[in-house]
């Protein structure tokens, strides 16, 4: 579980993320919003990168805040990004092979937890090829392969299927599905793709201008008329069953 | 493809092809050379091989971490400078370690000049590098080389000026013999380094390269690893240095500032990415000037105007679209010169055809 | 308290000179991006050139002069004729490192074509002097100080009330937008290279007559502190980048007086450019967000 609690980013006048409070669970847990609602800060402030002026992050009882960056991969933080993060000459073996090590993972079962990552994810008939010959889903699979390796406890994937076509969505979603089951850890989707978050988000929150609006199991929040008014920007929607 | 199930490391990096190219690589410098050349030929096969330690530092520094430093000329002297110094400080200390400890002091040196260097990058780290090289070059030509053990400094005015040589170990006095000496030692520096590239540290300045923001998050502690390139580039090259004093001899004029500009135009000429471009940028910065002016009669001055051309020409060819990084020049000449190895082929090509 | 006077007029002469060639680094970088490391070449080149002229051609001084600091001016505007256009998208550091290949290839010319002998070249100005008192000050160390201030002026009026100085703003504030609004990128593009050529063929003579001829000198160690004068000024602002190129003359030269530290007085410029480098580098890192 991971406990939000008023937290709040400035950069000189602006406010990406205000008073923001929010609770999720172990599971996939979708974050919408429209452009500019504070996603990726949100992102940046977990993975260590931006300094929030106020509020506190809680995750299955350790203060994310007060960790150095590079120290909360140790924890068990993964993330992916929009651009790439897989170093083009190396195979995908290697890839995921150093986000294993640089976590901490003894000797003896290295080896075995990168296959099992890359075969998780399906790539195992690709794990020696280098990640710069693979095309644009395969590359979004090894960066899921780097993000559940090991022991992760809190997965944040910032919009995965960007870009793709809808029948690698779909595969990718599978994916993403079934990393609860296989790692145990508290999974967030920041995607624009309503069917993704749809089929994978068991609860979803919505984040606009910084502010939490709405929270709840997925289909719910999907169909809130405030969630819809925040993407279409009117005050009243009459909304049809 | 059956998957190779060993952790990546030196030794699955260690294909048949490539012991078996290794081997026959030190055992020509070793055996066949000496009985081909003259003895001018040997002095410069001598330097080459001492400067491949340096360019190899570069290539660590430049093509594996993707930082850019002008400062590696300084280093050299600088290991000359420690292995002089420890040798007139401890009386009859035997050369290895003498080397041994030139590599360290260099590597501390490396380190303090990574430290402030950390948050820096791109042009402003290569001009702080320039800017670093020229204040110990000046620095060099007040303090001169140490000729004694008096002071601090080690220099004493009244011992007679000439070259600063360094007493080479017993079992290889003579020319010959010490350059067989330091193929040894740089066999096994090109190993060591090898180590690291294909191990972790290898895979993490691969990620610092790429992006440092995303190597953070892959949990690369940027801090540690940046001054351990630093410090590894620093000790090798310090190395060299102390060799260079040992086999030739060195004076404060040798390290000028430009030397370090062609220290880096020629490994990006030979190609940054792997470890043989440590050995052509060497080939280029001390046998090219010398083949062309004695087979060729061009003086060594033209050689600089070529280098000057080359990087240039190099630079606007790099193909539009690749991430802004001089590192995949080195996998584009190695391409063109057929020493890419097969991965790095593929992925060139990958980035080449595939969207910016 | 040692006597820094002696020192006064030489420290502000050749402070003068670094800020000539930094103002021309500033206005360079700011119009096309473009951190050029080959001025101090193409001052040196300016030199040896003139040297030439008189001394194995018997021309005329002035004219000679001339002819040299035209050269530095339009070697350095084909330099950015035709280099610039294919690399103006580029990292700076790729930019930069291109002009670096080509200090290579002036200095593998000149070293060539000049061979290493003691070559000294005495501008007429430095016979008219004028002595009182402590104060003994020659026409070129006046010109050294003055000049550089009339630049800064006169390049300050150009970047704020001429067409070319505003579409040269315009270009360092945003080039692509600039080309739309129907700014003539390569006209402005070329003022600002022969412009600055001008400065560094100035710069080059004023040193090698001030100081010394000897190539590497010329090319890399003496003009170093123009670059580290426009790097204290972030390479944005002429002002800063003049006063402090003066007050790195100044130290440079009046450490001369101070025994204790005077021969490492010549580190200055390279000391000053790494404090100030480090400083803001730890600053802006700091304040750097992932967008």
């Amino acid at each position: 579980m991971i406990e939000i609690s008023s937290l709040t980013v400035r950069f000189g006048g602006v406010v990406p993320i205000d008073d923001m409070t929010v609770t999720m669970d172990v599971g996939v847990n979708g974050l919408i919003g429209p452009n500019g609602a504070g996603k990726t800060t949100f992102f940046n402030v977990l993975s260590g990168f931006v300094r929030p002026v106020h509020g506190t992050v809680t995750a299955f009882g350790d203060d994310l805040l007060t960790m150095p960056a590079f120290r909360r991969v140790r924890w068990g933080l993964r993330r992916t990004f929009q651009t790439e993060q897989a170093v083009a000459e190396m195979t995908v073996f290697e890839n995921v092979l150093l986000v294993l090590e640089q976590s901490g993972a003894t000797n003896s079962t290295r080896r075995n937890d990168v296959i099992d990552a890359v075969e998780f994810v399906g790539l195992g008939s690709l794990i020696s090829n280098p990640v710069g010959s693979l095309g644009a889903a395969e590359r979004r699979l090894v960066e899921v392969a780097r993000a559940v390796v090991g022991s992760p406890r809190l997965v944040l994937l910032d919009e995965p299927a960007a870009g793709l076509p809808d029948d690698e969505t779909a595969a990718l979603g599978e994916v993403i599905r079934q990393i609860p089951e296989r790692t145990g850890a508290l999974t967030i989707l920041v995607d624009h793709d309503m069917e993704l978050v749809g089929a994978t988000c068991s609860h979803a929150a919505v984040l606009d201008f910084g502010h939490v609006i709405a929270h709840g199991p997925t289909s719910e929040v999907l169909n809130s008329p405030n969630v819809m008014a925040a993407y279409l920007g009117t005050a009243d929607v009459e909304v049809e069953a | 493809m059956s998957v190779d199930t060993r952790l990546p490391s030196i030794l699955t990096a260690a294909t048949p092809r490539r012991i078996v190219t290794f081997v026959v690589v030190v055992l020509i410098a070793l055996l066949v050379l000496p009985a081909v050349l003259s003895t001018y030929w040997m002095k410069i096969m001598f330097e080459m091989a001492a400067y491949s330690l340096v360019t190899l530092g570069l290539g660590l520094l430049v093509g594996r971490t993707g930082m850019y430093s002008l400062c590696q000329i300084p280093m050299v002297a600088a290991g000359a400078w420690f292995a002089l110094r420890v040798h007139y400080l401890f009386d009859g200390v035997p050369f290895p370690l003498i080397l041994v400890m030139t590599a360290i002091l260099t590597g501390l040196l490396g380190v303090v000049i990574g430290l402030p260097a950390l948050r820096l990058s791109g042009l402003y780290l290569a001009l702080v590098t320039l800017m670093a090289a020229g204040a110990i070059t000046l620095l060099l030509t007040v303090v001169k080389f140490p000729n004694s053990n008096k002071g601090f400094w080690g220099f004493d005015k009244r011992v007679p000026s000439g070259q600063n040589v360094l007493p080479r170990p017993s079992l290889a006095e003579s020319d010959i013999a010490f350059y067989r000496y330091t193929v040894v030692i740089v066999a096994i520096g090109f190993l060591i380094a090898a180590w690291h590239i294909k191990g972790k540290p290898g895979r993490a300045w691969g990620a610092i390269r790429q992006s440092e923001v995303t190597a953070t998050a892959a949990g690369v502690n940027n801090t540690l690893y940046k001054l351990w390139a630093f410090a590894l580039s620093a000790a090798v090259t310090g190395v060299a240095g102390a060799i260079l004093v040992a086999g030739a001899g060195v004076t404060t004029q040798q390290f000028p500032v430009e030397q370090s500009i062609l220290l880096l135009a020629v490994v990006l000429l030979g190609g940054v990415y792997n470890l043989w471009g440590a050995l052509v940028a060497a080939f280029f910065m001390r046998v090219l000037p010398q083949i062309l002016d004695k087979k060729l009669g061009l003086p060594p001055e033209v050689l600089t105007m070529l280098f000057g051309l080359g990087v240039m020409q190099v630079l606007l060819m790099q193909p539009k679209g690749v991430v802004e990084d001089l590192r995949n020049l080195g996998i584009f000449i190695g391409t063109k010169l057929g020493l890419v190895g097969r991965n790095e082929r593929k992925a060139l090509a990958a980035a080449e055809g595939g969207a910016a | 308290m040692p006597d820094f006077k002696p020192y006064l007029v030489i420290g502000l002469a050749l402070g003068g000179v670094y800020a000539m060639s930094g103002v021309g680094l500033v206005v360079l970088y700011r119009t096309t991006g473009v951190l050029n490391l080959f001025y101090g070449a193409i001052g040196a080149l300016g030199s040896l050139v003139a040297w030439q002229l008189i001394n194995e051609y018997g021309w005329n001084e002035w004219v000679s002069f001339l002819a040299a600091i035209l050269l530095a001016g339009v070697l350095t505007f084909l330099y950015g004729w035709i280099l610039g256009p294919p690399l103006a998208d580029r990292d700076p550091l790729v930019k930069a490192s291109a002009s670096l290949g080509f200090a290579l290839i002036l200095l593998g010319f000149m070293q060539w074509y000049w061979s290493t002998e003691v070559r000294t070249i005495a501008l007429p100005t430095t016979n008219w002097q004028y002595v009182r008192a402590w104060l003994n000050i020659n026409w070129t160390q006046a010109i050294g100080m003055i000049f550089p201030v009339v630049i800064t002026i006169l390049t300050t009026v150009l970047l704020n009330r001429t067409k070319v100085g505003t579409g040269m703003r315009a270009l360092a504030d945003n080039r692509d937008n600039s080309a739309l609004l129907g700014i003539p990128v390569r006209k402005v593009e070329a003022v600002a290279w022969f412009g600055s050529g001008i400065m560094f063929g100035i710069s080059g003579l004023l040193l090698a007559s001030l100081v010394s001829m000897e190539i590497a000198a010329l090319t890399f160690t003496l003009p170093v502190a123009a670059l580290a004068a426009a790097l204290i000024g972030r390479v944005e602002s002429l002002w800063v980048t003049l006063i402090a190129a003066f007050v790195i003359g100044l130290m440079q030269s009046t450490l001369g007086a101070v025994s204790s530290v005077a021969q490492y007085r010549s580190t200055t410029p390279f000391v000053a450019a790494i404090v100030v480098l480090v400083w803001f580098g730890w600053r802006g890192q700091t304040s750097r967000r992932i967008a």
